[in-house]
Order: structure tokens, then C-alpha cells, then sequence
């Protein structure tokens, strides 16, 4: 009964950390399309929703990943799993008050690696997944994003350099249509399997499915839906910075930073690798930007991104570890999970009521 | 022997296939859109100057990369279904 409750929580709290990952990554997938003017703000985030919801049943090759390869699931109990979900919707919320795109993925992973290490020390955390599958693919995917767009920005001026600006913009506003889907399936592909790949890491250790098995389609459902919930729901803050604060971006440098994301998310989601679309589609609009003119780029804005990245697995991991601890206070069973999660709720409302009183959103200034 | 672990650790044939593919597929899609675009807007000055046959060539050429732009997506969400 008591690790019912458990799953239950563990199962709430993972929607609710899906729900937050899309109000706070996608509004990265869409920034492009509305800060050059090729989709109005909503429609290109209704299409993202529809598109993240679609994107979410087409692969399950990553949940495999998150639920397998990264820590020991024979040592997991849904406590951990309660507690690594709770560090990372905690980080964020604290990414999403200051309006940083940081990597919801990572923070993920960072929150249950953290409260699995806290549980049971460090040989519990898979080393081969989680440099092989996570670390590795999380420089490479932003850097191989930054070049394809900075090559494929090159490329396309020097195609339709001498044609009439007013035909070129134009084809590529159009052309963003689609590489704005492709980008809003990619994410809904990437992102939301790894809600599925934890409340399937949870099943397992509850001993509702067996080790190795993948995610039952209520949960592929439920992980979509509430993904494209959360895309819908906003973002706005973080559509600001990514889509004007970057760079000012042409139609075209729009077209190619999205173009670029979706191969590399889509190439990386084909093999399984957990990937931050925040971080891929910022590597392509830096490139984009870069290419064209490296002055372009706002570095200072930039640099505070990268800074985000770098501290999101180990600040998710840390409070993960000290939610872990928390909960450990109360024992064992499902008391420890409950006050966290009355605690986790009254923190969140105090976050939305001060930001309502607040009126204009904290800004993060570019250096 | 640092190297050998590390090349025993990360799955160095999928990760070089990812690059290869994010690469290939980026690029590839942004120049034959572009090659599109440059059609159109041939096609459109052409039938200004009222040179129909080479207007007619250029609208070709940007209807085939349409095509194949088309194609290149339909592909990588087969392939993406595929596993």
C-alpha cells in the first residue's frame, strides 16, 4: 500500500516534471519562428504543442536509455526516482523564475543520479550510460548543432545572395513552417521519453514491470499529454531570450538553426541519446548568428546559457540528494514523499504569487 | 590506458553515425531549400523579362528541390519510426 502511494507520487511528480519541461524548453523550439516573423506567437505554439504530442509516440529508443543505462534500476526504489524528479523540476523552476534556458533533461538525470547516490553511493550510477549516452552526446549535440548552422547559414546565403531579399525572406518564413515542426516533433520525441524512461525506471522498481521492459502505452500517453500541455501553457519569458537576446535573426538564419536541431535531435534520439533541445537549438542559433557576422552574437547573454548548462546536473543532482535526504527523515515509507510533496507545492505557489506581484519578469542581465 | 577506456565507454560507431546524419541532413536540407528558393526567385524575375523557356527551367528546378526537401523529411521521420 505504502509503495503504491509512492508510485503514485513518483507518477504525478513526473507529469507535472513533463508539464514544466514543456513550459520551459519549448518555448525554445518556437522562439525562432516568432522573433522573424513567420508564425504568429499563437499558432506557432499551438502547432508545437500538437507536434510535441505526435513527436511523443514516435520513438521510445531514449526512455530505454533513461531507464536502463544510467543508474542500477535493480537498486532503485520509487523513493529515489521521487525524489531525483523533485531536484529537477525544483532547478527548473529556479532556471525558468530567472528566465535561463537551462536543460530540463539534465536536470533530470542530474536529480536521479543525485538521489540515487544519496541513497546508495556512487557504485549505483552506471558510468558507461551515463558518460557514453549523457555526458558525451550533451557537449557534442550544441557544438555539432553551432557548425551544421554556421555551414549551412554559409551555404544558403551563397545560393541566394543576389536573389531579391523580399522572395528570399519570404521562401524561408515558409520554409520555417516546417523546420519549426521538425523541430517541435524532435523535442516532443526527445523530451518526452525521458518522463517515460523515469515512471518506467519507477515501475520497475516497484515491481510493476519487469527489468528491461519498456514503457506501457498509458505511459507513453500520459507523458505526451502532458508535455503538450506544458508547451502551451508558456514560456513566454524564454521565447525573449532565445529569439531577440541571442541574436537578431534573419528568416533565413531562422530556417537553418532550426533545421540544424531537428537533424541533430532527431539523428540523436535514432540512437537513444538523452539530449537538451535548449541546448541544441541555442547551439544552432548561435551558429547561425556566428557565421554571418561574430558581432552578431550576443557573447554575454550566450555565456550566461553556457553557465546554466554546466551547473544543471550538478545543482539538479545536489538538491535531488538533498530531497533524498528529507524524505529519508520520515523513514521508509510513503510520509516522507507526502511532505515533500505538500512542501514542493506551497514552494511553487510562493514562486507564481511573487512573480504575479511582481508583474515584469526578473531579467537576466547580458554582461 | 586511459584512451582505450574511454573508446571502450562511449559508443564511438552510433555517435560518429549521429554526427554524420545530423550533418549530412542539416546541411543538405538548408542548400536544396535554398536551391528552391533561388529557383523561385529566378522564375520570377525571368517571367519579368519575359524569357518563358528559362522561367519554365527555373520553376523546374525549384519544384524537384521542393521535392526532394519533401522526401528528406518523409525519410527521417520513417527512419525515426524505424527502431
Amino acid at each position: 500500500m505504502s509503495s503504491d502511494v509512492i508510485l503514485v507520487l513518483v507518477i504525478g511528480a513526473a507529469l507535472a516534471f513533463d508539464f514544466t519541461n514543456g513550459f520551459h524548453d519549448t518555448a525554445n523550439v518556437v522562439a525562432t519562428s516568432i522573433s522573424t516573423g513567420a508564425a504568429r506567437p499563437q499558432v506557432a505554439i499551438a502547432a508545437a504543442s500538437l507536434l510535441n504530442f505526435a513527436g511523443a509516440f514516435i520513438s521510445i529508443t531514449v526512455a530505454a536509455t533513461v531507464a536502463n543505462d544510467v543508474v542500477d534500476a535493480a537498486v532503485i526504489t520509487p523513493t529515489i526516482v521521487f525524489a531525483g524528479l523533485i531536484g529537477a523540476i525544483a532547478w527548473n523552476l529556479v532556471t525558468w523564475y530567472f528566465g535561463l534556458p537551462s536543460s530540463s533533461s539534465h536536470a533530470l538525470i542530474g536529480g536521479v543520479v543525485g538521489s540515487a547516490v544519496a541513497a546508495s553511493g556512487f557504485q549505483v550510477v552506471i558510468a558507461e550510460g551515463l558518460l557514453g549516452k549523457v555526458l558525451i552526446p550533451a557537449v557534442i549535440a550544441p557544438l555539432l548543432a553551432f557548425v551544421s548552422a554556421g555551414a549551412s547559414i554559409g551555404l544558403a546565403y551563397r545560393v541566394v545572395g543576389r536573389q531579391r531579399p523580399g522572395i528570399v525572406s519570404r521562401g524561408f518564413k515558409y520554409g520555417q513552417v516546417v523546420s519549426g515542426g521538425m523541430l517541435a516533433l524532435a523535442h516532443g520525441t526527445n523530451d518526452a521519453q525521458k518522463t517515460m524512461g523515469v515512471i518506467t525506471l519507477a515501475l520497475i522498481a516497484n515491481g510493476s514491470l519487469a527489468a528491461g521492459a519498456d514503457p506501457p502505452t498509458w505511459v507513453i500517453a500520459a507523458s505526451a499529454l502532458a508535455i503538450a500541455g506544458g508547451t502551451y501553457s508558456g514560456g513566454w519569458r524564454i521565447i525573449k531570450t532565445t529569439g531577440t537576446r541571442i541574436i537578431k535573426m534573419d528568416a533565413a538564419q531562422g530556417f537553418t538553426s532550426q533545421g540544424a536541431g531537428a537533424a541533430v535531435i532527431l539523428a540523436s534520439t535514432h540512437f537513444g541519446f538523452p539530449l537538451s533541445t535548449t541546448h541544441v537549438i541555442n547551439g544552432g542559433v548561435m551558429g547561425a548568428g556566428a557565421a554571418k557576422r561574430l558581432s552578431a552574437v550576443r557573447w554575454g547573454v550566450a555565456r550566461n546559457i553556457v553557465v546554466a548548462w554546466v551547473l544543471t546536473l550538478p545543482a539538479a543532482a545536489l538538491i535531488g540528494a538533498v530531497v533524498y535526504g528529507v524524505t529519508n527523515l520520515f523513514g521508509s515509507g510513503a510520509v516522507g514523499p507526502v511532505v515533500v510533496t505538500v512542501g514542493a507545492l506551497a514552494a511553487i505557489g510562493a514562486a507564481f504569487a511573487r512573480r504575479a506581484q511582481r508583474g515584469a519578469p526578473v531579467t537576466v542581465q547580458s554582461g | 590506458m586511459a584512451i582505450p577506456v574511454l573508446a571502450e565507454i562511449v559508443e564511438t560507431k552510433d555517435l560518429v553515425q549521429t554526427v554524420v546524419f545530423a550533418f549530412v541532413a542539416g546541411v543538405g536540407v538548408t542548400l536544396i531549400f535554398s536551391v528552391a528558393i533561388w529557383g523561385a526567385a529566378r522564375f520570377t524575375d525571368l517571367t519579368l523579362e519575359e524569357r518563358r523557356v528559362a522561367a519554365v527551367a527555373a520553376a523546374g528546378v525549384a519544384g524537384l528541390a521542393l521535392l526532394a526537401v519533401a522526401a528528406a523529411v518523409v525519410i527521417g521521420v520513417i527512419v525515426m519510426t524505424s527502431k
